[in-house]
């Protein structure tokens, strides 16, 4: 790739009248002033309805759980409350404001806004910069995944004593469904936030996002959504899995409430951000970069946006359709008033089915970009990397009834859909073969990424072939609802998705952070993980072929066994990510520094600085070639060639290649 | 540092040999010279061998609370293998590759040092695309032909057609309603003189039929060593059925967490001789016809 | 070296925080204390002389200034929720009793019912004569639309243990019965007896919906410590 020389003036565009100190409103708000706004919305909203609610159905209603509704609307409007007040207080409604009122934002604003000279300040605001809301994400996914890694913990060691209850029912129920609705969050956004906002414009060679503003709105939604999710804890738990099935879910006391409008707020932001993402990759590539030289992330991260802003809000439905249940005591999903419990679940299994690809396309695609520059050879085969991401894209939509085989809603569709679920492993393949093709005959540079491929790969293969599994209608009347669908999901998304994450993320490490991450703690804690990941997942499928339902407590002796191999198992995991976490924040501070291009690859953000500059680019780039340009001519094929031309003549040999 | 294997020189035809032979033919036993080629060939091999024991290890692992019980048990089993074998090659093939990428086998560069030199640019291979998508095609065309026939047949034994690959079965068959509830099972004979049980008491080689429903939330009725399972929905009754081909005790269990005692919504299903159902169904105060 | 320190500190704090989670939330989350069965000397049984003992518990429709509610922390229920309001098992749901005895169990009803969902509910099952006593008389099944609750005690997902199915409907108060000075109706008495086997762990709950929420399955009914809780032969 080269850049191009010409110099662009900077055209003279008209402004709006500047009303105040660049910035404006947005120069008195920060998270704290945010979590303060929040909390007094949240607590003003909590009494008017209580207020409200209490002389519309007699006094002490609110508290008698034995009518739902009371309750359940205070904490609702409380909850919203929190999100409302929580996003006014970061500034984010200051730009429709302004336009109501007359005001428009003006350069000098939008440049206050995308941090221009602030320095650690603008973390902790509503900027608009792509890098620092790529930041942003990287540290929420990070604490995330502490927190769920940590009820983690707490579910393996129940599971490990077995002879006991080591924890109440309630809050086991409770756990295991916030650990899966954390750890699924954090595994959408932990290549789409940080890798998606900070690498995805330099790569594109474009300056900033498509919408600023939005980005920093889908980062600030998504911080407003995990309070109430994580609260959901302290007021009775959710006492359901991550699929919060319903009308179980109704039962649940207000804690579900929590649940419900963090995924309301979570789909608004996932919405959002899908739009940035699509209309950066399709219309900001820098000259030059055809369809044919984009680099094979962004086509991952433009395929999950895609899934993304499709099926979301199915999920959104879901949810509030069984809030409306809740608090306006319709039937929605109560069979006894008409409902349909099957109606949930189509919804549900709508986006989540989608929703595991939306995880793991961009981790594969992610491994996919930086192979390349760690065996120095092209990408093989770059066209069938990207069918397989589009095939996938596509095929994902119709595959969602492989995970209600066992409803009885319409046992006639599961002939077709296991046809589609089957069918579906032909173009995931093609980026199996990308990846294997690319590795072959090349000498892999044994830096932490490359090393990370091999146990993505592992991972894959293990995790696919236990999903051909259960995708076998009659294999999955024994399997479903057992512990070996829990291992094969973890296999893949956490095997596959999250080794990968921790591969592109310690690849892009160096042009995000300025430093390298270290490599000793760094593949130490990859592969204490790693490691421990394996015992702990092969032991669970040991115990689902057992029997072993899931999202139970207690259970048959004959699992015991399994368990206890797999509670040690978890506890190295938490040692070996506990590692990671620490080579992060050590490499944050202490990392050697990294120069402007820290692993000699041929995409577009190895051509700006280290750390990258406000504008990204001082001139944008034209892109002349493909980003996977490695590699010297094969000897194999000079050698054909040779042979080819002295017994068949040199025309043969130019009409081949 | 490169380190690749030395390039043999594809020698020329043997110079007695005809051109009979098709060029691609020539080609592939080219390609078979190479060492690379020839050492990940016998480790796929080695790998296929390693999954294709693992299978009989996993059935096992089925088997270990008293399975098969039942027709339908066996046909799951049997698909374990069989999709198994058919997936093992290509997995053994992809762990064959790369097993040999990191453990050196084209060389490599240590994390301390700097690549210095590119790898060979192979954009792509034709060959090796069609191939593989042939052959990934052709497999999961395989297994969903085989998965289709085998959901017929186990959805025969369950519904009530003649089963497949059994005898006709002449038993009248035994019908059994079963409720799930938070947090209990409980059966119904209703050709019986509608007794009611806490467990599931059914005869040897007779075929049972369940009708399943649920008087709350979502429940799943999951006989364990008889291989079925469905969902037991609020107002919905769905079905599924079984004739148990062994005596014995063998678990019934929810497979769909329904609320705090999920973990113990358990009962046995205990299957015994023609004698003993009709005596236990006397005990329970209920009618024998036959 | 120093970094190898600094890892060791990360593991190490990651280490308590969990340990500390665990061990505040095992509190927090504890049930009511053992509640064990009294040795009554012995009884002759269709099977010789066996074990006896002899259990005693109340169901009240709340807790009052005259009834304590359940001994659990005050942590364990919805924050917000008036547990106080909810019906519950006194002294206790945490219940041991002696192995390979027979057990009478004496439970007075003062909670208002009425119509159970499942009517296999509404009849003892397990007990010696599958009967019980009521006020005396002796009851084999009561009406299914005056159930007042139930106490079920079911297996444990266990194999190896013994098997073990006990079920006992609880007779309603009237709507309009006329309460005690205490602020409680005259209890009903059911008395009922059954033979435990070799030692386990069991679970038992109400089948009765007396809770909130969907089918009245939620609040007390879904609270250990209420309407639910174990059950430990030994």
């Amino acid at each position: 790739m080269s850049t191009a020389v010409a110099i662009h003036e900077q055209a003279h565009v008209p402004q709006p009248k500047q009303i105040s100190n660049p910035g404006g409103f947005l120069r008195r708000t920060n998270f704290l002033t945010a979590l303060v706004s929040g909390v007094v919305t949240a607590a003003i909203f909590w009494f008017a309805t209580d207020k409200i609610t209490s002389a519309v159905t007699g006094p002490g209603a609110t508290n008698n759980m034995s009518l739902p509704s009371g309750l359940n609307i205070s904490i609702t409007m409380m909850y919203i409350g929190w999100v409302l007040g929580f996003m006014a207080g970061i500034g984010a409604f200051a730009g429709p404001i302004r336009w109501f009122l007359g005001h428009d934002l003006t350069h000098a604003d939008a440049e206050y806004m995308a941090g221009k000279d602030m320095g650690r300040e603008k973390f902790w605001k509503f900027t608009t910069d792509h890098k620092v809301v790529g930041i942003q994400y990287l540290v929420v996914t990070l604490i995330l995944f502490g927190f769920g890694g940590l009820l983690a913990m707490l579910i393996r060691t129940e599971l490990g004593a077995t002879w006991t209850e080591v924890f109440n029912p309630n809050f086991y129920n409770s756990i295991i469904g916030t650990h899966g609705i954390v750890m699924i969050i954090a595994m959408i956004i932990v290549i789409s936030g940080p890798i998606g906002n900070f690498i995805v414009p330099i790569m594109c060679g474009a300056r900033d996002m498509a919408f600023p503003r939005l980005n920093a709105l889908s980062i600030w939604l998504l911080i407003a959504a995990i309070p109430p999710l994580v609260s959901n804890l302290l007021m009775g738990g959710i006492r359901d899995g991550w699929t919060v099935y319903q009308p179980l879910a109704d039962q649940a006391p207000i804690g579900m409430i929590g649940y419900q409008v963090c995924i309301i707020t979570f789909a608004f932001s996932t919405g959002i951000a899908s739009v940035n993402l699509i209309t950066t990759i399709v219309r900001m590539r820098a000259a030059g970069m055809t369809w044919s030289r984009t680099p094979i992330l962004v086509y991952g991260i433009l395929g999950s946006a895609i899934m993304g802003l499709v099926w979301f809000p199915m999920y959104q439905y879901s949810q509030i359709l069984a809030l409306s249940d809740r608090t306006l005591l319709t039937s929605f999903f109560v069979p006894a008033s008409g409902g349909s419990v099957w109606l949930y679940e189509n919804l549900f299994w709508l986006l989540g089915h989608p929703e595991v690809y939306v995880i793991v396309i961009p981790a594969t695609a992610g491994v996919l970009e930086y192979l390349p520059v760690f065996v120095r050879k092209p990408l093989f085969s770059y066209k069938l990397a990207v069918a397989g991401i589009f095939g996938v894209v596509g095929l994902s939509a119709v595959v969602w009834v492989h995970h209600m085989y066992m409803t009885g809603w319409a046992p006639q569709s599961n002939y077709p859909f296991m046809m589609s679920t089957e069918m579906i492993s032909i173009p995931f393949s093609f980026l199996v073969l990308v990846m294997l093709g690319t590795m072959w005959r090349g000498m892999p540079w044994k830096r932490l990424p490359m090393m990370a491929v091999y146990a993505v790969v592992w991972n894959k293969v293990i995790g696919g072939i236990t999903g051909v599994y259960l995708s076998d209608t009659p294999v999955d009347q024994y399997m479903h609802g057992s512990m070996f669908v829990v291992a094969h999901f973890h296999y893949m998304l956490m095997g596959a998705g999250l080794f990968g994450a921790m591969g592109v993320i310690s690849y892009f490490f160096p042009k995000m952070i300025g430093r390298y991450l270290d490599e000793f703690w760094g593949s130490v804690g990859f592969w204490t993980a790693f490691a421990g990941f394996q015992v702990t997942f092969m032991s669970m499928f040991v115990a689902g072929l057992q029997g072993m339902p899931r999202r139970v407590l207690q259970f048959d002796s004959l699992f015991n066994i399994s368990n206890w191999i797999s509670t040690i198992g978890a506890y190295v995991i938490g040692i070996g990510m506990l590692i990671f976490l620490y080579a992060i924040v050590d490499s944050w501070r202490n990392g050697i520094i990294a120069p402007d291009n820290p692993w000699g690859g041929k995409t577009l953000e190895n051509f700006t600085s280290t750390p990258v500059p406000h504008e990204n680019f001082p001139v944008l780039p034209v892109v002349t070639s493909g980003p996977y340009d490695f590699g010297t001519p094969d000897p194999y094929e000079l050698a054909d060639d040779a042979i080819m031309r002295k017994t068949e003549g040199a025309e043969k040999v130019s009409a081949r290649s | 540092m490169s380190t690749t294997d030395e390039r043999p020189l594809a020698s020329a035809d043997e110079p007695e040999s005809p051109t009979n032979r098709p060029r691609s033919m020539h080609l592939v036993k080219q390609w078979l010279q190479r060492p690379y080629v020839r050492r990940l060939l016998w480790i796929t091999v080695a790998i296929t061998a390693v999954i294709i024991a693992l299978s009989f290890v996993m059935v096992g692992f089925m088997n270990m609370s008293g399975g098969p019980g039942s027709a339908i048990m066996n046909e799951i089993e049997k698909t374990m293998f069989v999709l198994t074998f058919t997936c093992a090659p290509l997995m053994a093939g992809t762990l064959a590759v790369l097993t040999y990428s990191w453990w050196g086998g084209w060389g490599s560069v240590a994390s301390g040092d700097e690549p210095t030199s590119d790898g060979p640019a192979i954009q792509t291979n034709g060959v090796a695309v069609v191939t593989w998508i042939t052959v990934c095609s052709v497999l999961a065309a395989f297994l969903v032909v085989w998965g289709l026939v085998e959901l017929a047949t186990i959805t025969s034994d369950s519904y009530g057609s003649v089963p497949a690959n059994q005898q006709p079965n002449s038993a009248k068959p035994v019908v059994v309603n079963v409720t799930g509830q938070q947090w209990l099972w409980s059966f119904d004979y209703p050709d019986s003189g509608n007794i009611k049980s806490a467990q599931l008491v059914l005869p040897i080689n007779v075929p049972a039929y369940f009708n399943v429903t649920s008087l709350d939330v979502v429940h799943s009725f999951w006989v364990v060593e008889e291989g079925v399972k469905i969902d037991a929905n609020p107002g919905a009754i769905t079905n599924t059925g079984f004739t148990p081909t062994k005596l014995g005790t063998f678990n019934v269990r929810c497979a769909e967490l329904c609320g705090l005692h999920h973990a113990y919504m358990e009962t046995k299903l205990t299957v015994v001789t023609q004698e003993q159902f009709t005596s236990w169904i006397r005990e329970q105060g209920g009618t024998t016809t036959s | 070296m120093r970094r190898a320190l600094f890892a060791f500190l990360t593991v190490l704090i990651g280490v308590a925080v969990v340990a500390g989670t665990a061990l505040f939330v095992a509190k927090n989350g504890a049930e009511p204390p053992t509640l064990t069965a009294t040795p009554a000397g012995t009884s002759h049984t269709s099977n010789g002389e066996v074990k006896h003992a002899t259990l005693e518990l109340s169901v009240f429709p709340n807790a009052s200034s005259t009834q304590a509610g359940p001994n659990i922390p005050a942590s364990t229920t919805t924050v917000v929720a008036n547990a106080q309001q909810w019906p519950f098992y006194s002294p206790s749901t945490s219940i041991q009793l002696p192995a390979q005895a027979l057990v009478t169990v004496t439970i007075h009803q003062y909670d208002t019912g009425g119509q159970i969902y499942n009517n296999w509910f509404a009849k003892p099952v397990g007990t010696v004569g599958n009967t019980m006593t009521v006020d005396g008389k002796d009851v084999p099944s009561i009406a299914p639309s005056n159930v007042g609750h139930t106490f079920t005690i079911h297996q444990y997902p266990d194999s190896n243990q013994p098997y073990m199915y006990v079920s006992v409907p609880l007779p309603a108060q009237a709507d309009n019965a006329t309460n005690q000075a205490n602020g409680y109706p005259t209890p009903i008495d059911v008395t009922f007896s059954f033979m435990t086997g070799a030692p386990g762990s069991y679970v038992w709950n109400c089948e009765f919906p007396c809770g909130n929420g969907y089918v009245e399955f939620g609040g007390p009914m879904s609270q250990r410590g209420f309407m639910s809780g174990t059950v430990t032969v030994a």
